[in-house]
């Protein structure tokens, strides 16, 4: 068990680290309103991270999300401004999501084009169309019964965390126990292998495409809910950062390795150093190189731990 | 498609050459130039043509470094954050620590060799996947960059003789980059197609294990390739600060994956073993000329955007159709 998961553990260690040095050196970050931000702003990138997971599992990866966040935040906030009723601009943004996902997933699964170069397409098509159509402008003063779902700003606030939380349990217990979950864990450890398995990779592979799409969707909803003005540049640069805090919370970019709550202890370590550094007596402007210094401390000391596993292991060999 | 209309076997040659990638892609270059030269104002002027090198230079150059790492079957998702925090490190140095300008840039291209030592280490020594290497350096070089700045210092009033590297004209017609980039592009081609050095890059490409025991030195090889990435990010990022005349935590924002676009867009194959540095320059070119035709004749900058990502698609989709076709025909044969 300690063994196995091993990243996870650390990656949650050094979080409660964090948080005990906080503790000790500044308990004003703990105060109710402070911790509150920081957790609704990390509960968008939670969703979008489920998404990336299981891509990452299955041996894809998606440099598309910023572009199709964008682009998804822009449609609800346009339809939420024309009056349009919330439960139908949920609907139409989550299908904006699906078909964008479907795109990517055909490309991939069916016109066999690798998943870096095929995203990396429809992530410059998708931002240059959004540039093309909005001119740059932002969709202005979205209409009270959007904003928070209509709710007070703190019920608003419980639902998006309890939201990110709750389908980060679905997808945890449907990645273990149902046979789709396990079929991403068996294409991304072995395409052939799984396919002698009676499972089919590109169905697989495509299905995981269409959920990435549709998560970051529903990660775009929840973050224009929260803010009058829904900005066309808003998703740039979300797709590094998830897929940063995939692997910092163990998810294998060789596919087949890694489970959610590892993601989810990445999103929140990584989440949690921006916001921690002014109140350590650090610039913020420093975050970012922190953020890049941990993700290659997590994965140089993994693959050393690995080295020395197999060596032990060629030990007991000879 | 041209082809057909040749006779089928007399010229296998032009046939190969036609139906390659790069062929195919060169003559839709040339279809662009045609396009552009009808519809555009002033686009057949001399001045544009060179107009287009300028601005081609800066993601030229890493395109090129690119090229051989990804032969290798990696990625450098590095080189545009080398080039932010290349071009503060150099305004840092010339500003704040007085140094003179060369010794300045002779410091910022140390450093991007530094840098790129630093992500061959990591990927040969651990053996960490490229692609995770790179994300996380990208963060960090960005970061400190972004640091060093405090997010807003910008570094400007470079002397004029610096600024004439990026902004001045040889004979008053030819941009001052052009004959740097075109010795860098040179000197790349020569060590891909030419030495034995580069044969051992698409070895890599084709499959590590063999490449090792045909005695190539794979980490080695591996290692000279990202080093020269890290080098020529740092050069690109002197040359983006004498061209725009000042030095911001932000230099080369994005320009990773619009190198990476063009790289792959001129044939390499995104799993190496298979790439030309012609095919890169056609590439870069197809797209460059893309931007400053629409731009002038008056169509809409994103419409470039979006083409390039259509095009990368069907590039690659024909490309793979193609392959099929031909490994049935070759079978059939057999």
């Amino acid at each position: 068990m300690m063994r196995k998961h091993l990243r996870e553990i650390s990656v949650a260690g050094a979080l409660l680290f964090l948080l005990l040095i906080l503790l000790v050196r500044s308990p004003k970050f703990f105060d109710a309103a402070n911790l509150r931000a920081v957790i609704v702003s990390d509960a968008p990138v939670i969703v979008a991270a489920i998404g990336m997971t299981l891509v990452i599992l299955a041996r894809q990866i998606d440099i598309s999300i910023g572009s199709q966040f964008s682009i998804c935040g822009m449609v609800a906030g346009l339809l939420a401004k024309q009056g349009v009723p919330t439960p139908v601009v949920a609907l139409a943004t989550l299908g904006t999501g699906a078909l964008f996902g479907a795109i990517n997933g055909a490309l991939v699964a069916g016109l066999r084009i690798p998943s870096i170069v095929a995203t990396l397409a429809t992530m410059v098509t998708w931002r240059e169309a959004m540039r093309w159509i909005s001119e740059g402008q932002a969709v202005q003063n979205l209409p009270e019964s959007f904003l928070w779902l209509g709710m007070s700003r703190p019920a608003g606030q419980a639902l998006i965390v309890l939201s990110a939380f709750a389908l980060l349990l679905l997808f945890a217990w449907g990645l273990r126990a149902l046979p789709a979950g396990r079929a991403v864990y068996a294409v991304g450890s072995d395409a052939e292998a799984a396919r002698l398995a009676g499972i089919r990779p590109p169905l697989v592979v495509f299905g995981v495409f269409v959920l990435m799409g549709v998560l970051t969707a529903l990660s775009a909803l929840l973050t224009a809910i929260q803010f009058r003005n829904v900005l066309p540049g808003e998703g740039a640069g979300l797709e590094l950062k998830v897929i940063a805090a995939c692997v910092v919370g163990g998810v294998a970019i060789s596919g087949g390795r890694g489970t959610l709550p590892g993601a989810l202890a990445g999103v929140l370590f990584l989440g949690t150093i921006g916001p921690a550094l002014p109140f350590l007596g650090t610039q913020a402007y420093w975050e970012k190189a922190l953020q890049g210094a941990i993700i290659l401390i997590a994965v140089a000391s993994d693959a050393i731990n690995l080295r020395r596993r197999r060596d032990v292991g060629a030990s007991l060999a000879h | 498609m041209s082809a057909q209309a040749l006779p089928t076997d007399s010229y296998p040659r032009v046939r190969r050459i036609v139906l390659s990638h790069e062929g195919v892609l060169a003559l839709l270059l040339v279809a662009e130039l045609v396009v552009f030269s009808v519809i555009g104002r002033n686009f057949r002027s001399t001045d544009n043509a060179l107009e287009i090198v300028r601005l081609g230079a800066e993601i030229g150059l890493l395109a090129l470094a690119l090229t051989p790492v990804i032969i290798t079957g990696g990625i450098d998702l590095s080189v545009g954050s080398l080039m932010g925090l290349s071009a503060v490190l150099f305004g840092k140095l010339w500003r704040d620590a007085h140094f003179p300008l060369p010794v300045a840039m002779a410091a910022t291209l140390a450093v991007g060799a530094l840098a790129g030592l630093l992500n061959a280490s990591l990927i040969t020594r651990l053996r960490i996947p490229p692609l995770i290497v790179t994300l996380g350096s990208f963060s960090l070089f960005r970061g400190l960059a972004e640091g060093l700045t405090a997010g807003v210092d910008n570094f400007t009033n470079f002397p004029d003789a610096f600024l004439f590297l990026g902004q001045g004209y040889f004979f008053g017609a030819i941009p001052a980059q052009l004959p740097v980039f075109a010795a860098v592009a040179l000197g790349y081609g020569l060590l891909l197609h030419r030495t034995g050095i580069g044969r051992g890059l698409y070895a890599i490409g084709h499959s590590p294990e063999g490449a090792r025991h045909a005695g190539i030195p794979v980490e080695r090889r591996v290692t000279l390739v990202y080093l020269l990435s890290g080098i020529v990010a740092s050069f690109a990022a002197v040359l983006y600060v004498s061209h725009n005349g000042q030095a911001k935590a932000d230099a080369g924002t994005g320009y990773e994956l619009r190198a990476i676009t063009a790289v792959v867009l001129g044939g390499t194959s995104i799993f190496g073993g298979r790439g030309t540095i012609a095919g890169t320059l056609i590439g870069l070119f197809a797209i460059v000329v893309l931007q400053q035709g629409l731009l002038l004749s008056d169509g809409p900058a994103e419409l470039a955007g979006i083409l390039v990502g259509v095009l990368l698609i069907t590039a690659i989709a024909a490309n793979r159709l193609v392959t099929a076709l031909a490994s049935r025909r070759t079978s059939k044969g057999v």
